[in-house]
């Protein structure tokens, strides 16, 4: 186990103002956007029911998580991203401004210390549906462009399809942050890192023992039927059997349902978490119940202190709440 | 002795910032106060003196800011008690289980003491927060004014501690001993020895480092209760921290080395009516006592308004004018002069007027209604009884030595035994005394610190007018220009005159009572600073001066002189004695070879007044030949003759012719 590296210092983005300042320099023929909700609170992603392939017994049922609470996680990892429009070029053409973060926050005698943590800037715009001219433009301020339609010139030309490709853009980029941080914890440390979200992005973090993701939305669920049911219906304290999340572009991982509060009264997917490790070997596959049962114990020490007054309280753990109010600290969003 | 260097080399303080300066709209910043936030550990606390680098020059000055810590707070993430309760199902054990202790905050508030530059004086800028070292701590608290070389005037009051800094802490001698401020006032709760404690140790210091060219100081101390101030000139224990003191401000740790002790007599005339009457402590001890021209003039004092009416005020005044001291005849007394030099001469004088009144059926006598003369009479002799043992029938006087009083000489006066009019009169005739010849410039020294314990008592706020109330305003409020300086403590500040200790150019607090914080006074005072007043540890105080924009918090070492209590338990007060014991006692200090035997051959069958009246004036001159002196004092003595029997007679013989006889 090595020590902790030392903290990098604060990266001083350009402030939101200064960016705005820039575009209206160099776009005077276009007028700032005023009063721009951030476009993350305008997207949701579509639900999905996925059928997995149960590797602990034959079917998935709910299983409890015997023994007390284990203090198990040594740090925490979560992102967050924040954008939004600046400027409409001529033809609703977006200029989205994008700033993401992510951070571990490492665990010593029970307080949290900035293990390491990035946060990028960038403004996101669709070049196919760009005079190259204003593109040359703003490749001349200094500020970094992401092109949104990755050079498609066949992109939609719908100015709200060209938001969501900006969104989906700085999301990428967040989850890439995130798993360039988590791979370096990955190289550097073997202790357990608790990353908020799943783990199976990127390889090296994946079939990393010290890895575990925790999925809290459950847009995308992996049961159907009695199985989906099972889940819903865990009582505290109890998870379900462990299955393996497969995706054509991500590496396959172990994953279970754990339900870390009391749901009763609730909706049904209060409290409710879903978790990802690293997937077994074929020859290890009989021991990930046990891995299920230690990881488990591992979340639910996490149940307090509570993440209040945050909204999802109920599945998320200090050590991400911690993550977050850090990055809305220095991000100043 | 030198004091440590101003400038002393900054070799072990952390050069790291151990803070942040932070500003809200709800919490902002102001020319007078800052807020900045600190690590858990960090070594800052209520009373801290800080620095603040500025970040940005203004006129092409990076401003430097210093300010003491005057609140803390501390709060967590939490928004409410009520999610802690959720997060540990209502069960406290096991919140200690928590893997991880919630973002936690140590936020604090200083109030500025110093702004460098200091025009144009704006909100504190953001920035980093440095802990003060000894340089910082003398700018910040503008010491830096009163002691540079050549022209140094600082007197130190103890010692500034914070997380490493050892500063010294100078008060400075124009605002402590005039002319520009002076008087000091102390504070604190009855029974942690502070006030005394800290009023010795600050006279130690001020007899160390008042500077030459401002002349000489000497100090008069009213001992008004136990054995407080009687042993200042005996070492006492103090230990290594205390030392450590003493170094750093350089004063010696010695008692006091030239103290003079003054008590009056006890009713009975000839013993000392003080705990410090030890044979082994009675060489610097001396009598005070008066006669009827030291008490007349302050007879105000001894006598209320329902005694001295205006009637009454004129005829005391045409005794003091025109009887005392002076030959005194008049046609109603017939042929008989009078000089009234005493209580028992005057008692003789109103005795002979009343009864040539009475004899001729006078009302009145020179405008003096007969009525208003007994009613004087009466007041006047009873003084002498009132102050028995002070105030002598036969007018003997011993005093203090105004006119030669001593630099660096302690005077005490032990009043503690005495009745409160004997106080009373005691405290106004010195005080006088000291302001005329100081006004003349001729008592000896030029400033004198007068030391008055229980000032409540002496100076009430509410209350009836008093003489000694009226010559505490006075002296609180011009003594300065005279050099002399009130040093005054009591337990209840708020209980004072606002008028003297509103004129206490430096003011000292020790542990404060609660309630006593909680009055008007102490409104100034943040609530930690009244909290850290309410707990001070013995041997800290917290001091206001003119020159410091906000109060600090220092600490001084115990007096290196034997404490009152442990001096009565290992001098304990000499018995009282019969009058030849009590002769002995006092003539032996001028001259140590005289015995007992001695003295009682010398005294016979004298009685009491003659000889002590030839004992003190013997302790009065200090003749170099005492036996002879004394002896001189007495009346002299018819030597003894042998009565020689006259011859009887011889018998004539009887006739032979007798017809009676045998």
């Amino acid at each position: 186990m090595t020590a902790a590296t030392s903290v990098q210092p604060v990266v001083s983005p350009p402030a939101p103002r200064s960016v705005a300042r820039i575009l209206a320099e160099l776009f005077p023929d276009s007028t700032a956007v005023e009063g721009e909700r951030a476009l993350e609170l305008s997207t949701a992603e579509p639900t999905r029911q996925i059928s997995a392939t149960i590797i602990e017994g034959h079917e998935l049922r709910a299983r409890r998580v015997f023994g007390d609470p284990v203090v198990g996680f040594a740090a925490f990892l979560d992102g967050t991203q924040h954008s939004i429009v600046e400027m409409y070029r001529a033809g609703g053409v977006p200029i989205v401004r994008g700033r993401v973060g992510a951070v571990i926050r490492d665990r010593r005698n029970q307080r949290l210390f900035t293990w390491r943590h990035l946060v990028e800037d960038a403004l996101y715009v669709p070049r196919a549906r760009m005079r190259e001219a204003d593109w040359d433009r703003l490749a001349a301020s200094g500020i970094t462009l992401r092109d949104t339609t990755d050079g498609d010139v066949d992109a939609s030309e719908h100015p709200l399809a060209l938001r969501d490709s900006a969104i989906h853009r700085v999301q990428k980029d967040r989850e890439r942050i995130e798993q360039q941080l988590a791979e370096d914890w990955c190289g550097r440390e073997n202790r357990p890192l608790l990353i908020d979200g799943g783990i199976s992005g990127a390889e090296q973090v994946a079939r990393s023992g010290c890895a575990v993701g925790v999925i809290k939305s459950h847009r995308t669920l992996y049961a159907r039927g009695d199985a989906l049911s099972v889940v819903l219906a865990l009582g505290r304290a109890e998870r379900s059997s462990v299955f393996v999340v497969t995706s054509p572009k991500r590496t396959s991982v172990a994953s279970w349902y754990l339900r870390i509060r009391d749901g009763r009264g609730r909706e049904p997917m209060w409290g409710l978490a879903r978790v990802e490790v690293a997937a077994p070997t074929a020859d290890r596959e009989q021991d990930i119940g046990t891995r299920a049962d230690e990881v488990s114990r591992w979340i639910l020490a996490e149940a307090s202190p509570v993440s209040l007054p945050d909204g999802r309280w109920d599945k998320m753990v200090y050590g991400v709440r911690d993550c977050e109010e850090f990055l809305r600290a220095i991000m100043g969003t | 002795m030198t004091a440590t260097p101003l400038h002393s080399p900054l070799s072990t303080l952390d050069s790291r910032p151990l803070g942040r300066i932070v500003a809200t709209e709800r919490k902002p910043n102001t020319p007078h106060e800052f807020h900045f936030w600190t690590a858990l550990d960090s070594p800052v606390g209520i009373g801290t003196v800080v620095r603040v680098e500025g970040a940005q020059a203004v006129n092409g000055q990076i401003p430097r800011v210093y300010g003491i810590v005057v609140e803390g707070f501390g709060y967590t993430d939490l928004q409410t008690p009520l999610h802690d309760l959720l997060g540990h199902d209502g069960t406290p054990a096991s919140a200690s289980l928590a893997p991880t202790q919630r973002t936690e905050i140590r936020l604090y508030s200083a109030a500025v003491q110093r702004q460098l530059p200091e025009e144009p004086l704006q909100p504190v800028p953001m920035g980093q927060v440095y802990l003060a070292d000894d340089n910082d701590v003398a700018v910040a608290l503008r010491m830096d004014g009163y002691l540079k070389e050549g022209s140094r005037t600082g007197i130190p009051v103890g010692v500034y501690r914070a997380g490493g800094t050892d500063a010294a802490i100078y008060l400075d001698a124009d605002f402590l001993l005039g002319p520009e401020a002076a008087h000091l006032n102390i504070t604190g709760v009855s029974g942690l020895a502070t006030k005394t404690s800290a009023i010795e140790w600050i006279m130690g210091s001020i007899f160390a480092h008042f500077p030459p060219q401002k002349g000489s100081v000497a100090a008069v101390c009213f001992n008004v209760k136990g054995p407080d101030l009687c042993f200042i000139d005996q070492p006492g224990d103090i230990d290594d921290a205390d030392r450590l003191l003493y170094e750093k401000c350089g004063v010696p740790a010695t008692p006091f080395e030239h103290v003079q002790y003054f008590a009056p007599y006890k009713s009975d005339g000839f013993s000392l009516n003080t705990l410090r009457s030890n044979d082994a402590l009675l060489h610097n001890v001396s009598a005070l006592t008066w006669g009827l021209r030291e008490v007349l003039q302050y007879a105000e004092v001894l006598l209320n308004k329902d005694d001295v009416d205006a009637k009454a005020d004129a005829l005391i005044d045409f005794i003091r004018e025109r009887v005392v001291d002076r030959d005194f005849s008049d046609a109603i007394l017939g042929s008989k002069h009078y000089t009234v030099k005493s209580f028992a001469d005057l008692e003789e004088w109103f005795r002979d007027l009343l009864s040539a009144l009475e004899g001729k059926n006078n009302e009145g006598w020179r405008t003096h209604h007969i009525a208003t003369i007994r009613k004087v009479r009466n007041r006047l002799s009873n003084i002498s009884t009132r102050c028995a043992g002070l105030v002598t029938d036969a007018g003997t006087v011993s005093d203090l030595p105004f006119g030669s009083f001593q630099d660096r000489t302690v005077y005490v006066i032990d009043v503690a035994s005495l009745e409160e009019d004997a106080q009373d009169l005691i405290f106004a005739r010195v005080v006088t005394k000291l302001r005329e010849h100081l006004e003349k410039r001729d008592l000896g020294v030029n400033h004198v610190i007068v030391f008055v314990d229980e000032l409540n008592k002496y100076a009430p706020s509410d209350g009836r007018e008093t003489y000694v109330r009226k010559m505490l305003l006075d002296l609180a409020e011009r003594g300065r220009y005279l050099g002399l300086v009130l040093f005054s403590a009591q337990q209840f500040r708020s209980q004072v005159h606002r008028r003297v200790v509103g004129n206490s150019g430096t003011a000292l607090y020790g542990r404060m009572d609660a309630d006593e914080l909680a009055t008007p006074g102490y409104a100034v005072l943040s609530p930690a600073v009244k909290t850290k007043l309410a707990t001070l540890e013995k041997g800290q105080l917290m001091v206001r001066h003119p020159h410091f924009t906000q109060p600090i918090f220092v600490r001084f070492p115990r007096p290196a002189i034997m404490r009152g209590r442990d001096g009565a338990e290992r001098y304990p007060q000499a018995a009282d004695v019969e009058l030849e014991a009590a002769v002995l006692r006092g003539l032996r200090t001028l001259d140590p070879s005289i015995t007992l035997g001695w003295v009682q051959d010398a005294i016979g069958l004298r009685d009491d007044d003659e000889v002590l009246r030839a004992r003190n004036a013997a302790l009065r001159e200090r003749p170099a030949d005492v036996k002879r002196f004394f002896l001189a004092q007495l009346k002299p003595v018819i030597a003894p003759q042998t009565a020689t029997r006259a011859a009887a007679t011889a018998l004539r013989p009887a006739p032979a012719d007798d017809p009676y006889g045998f």
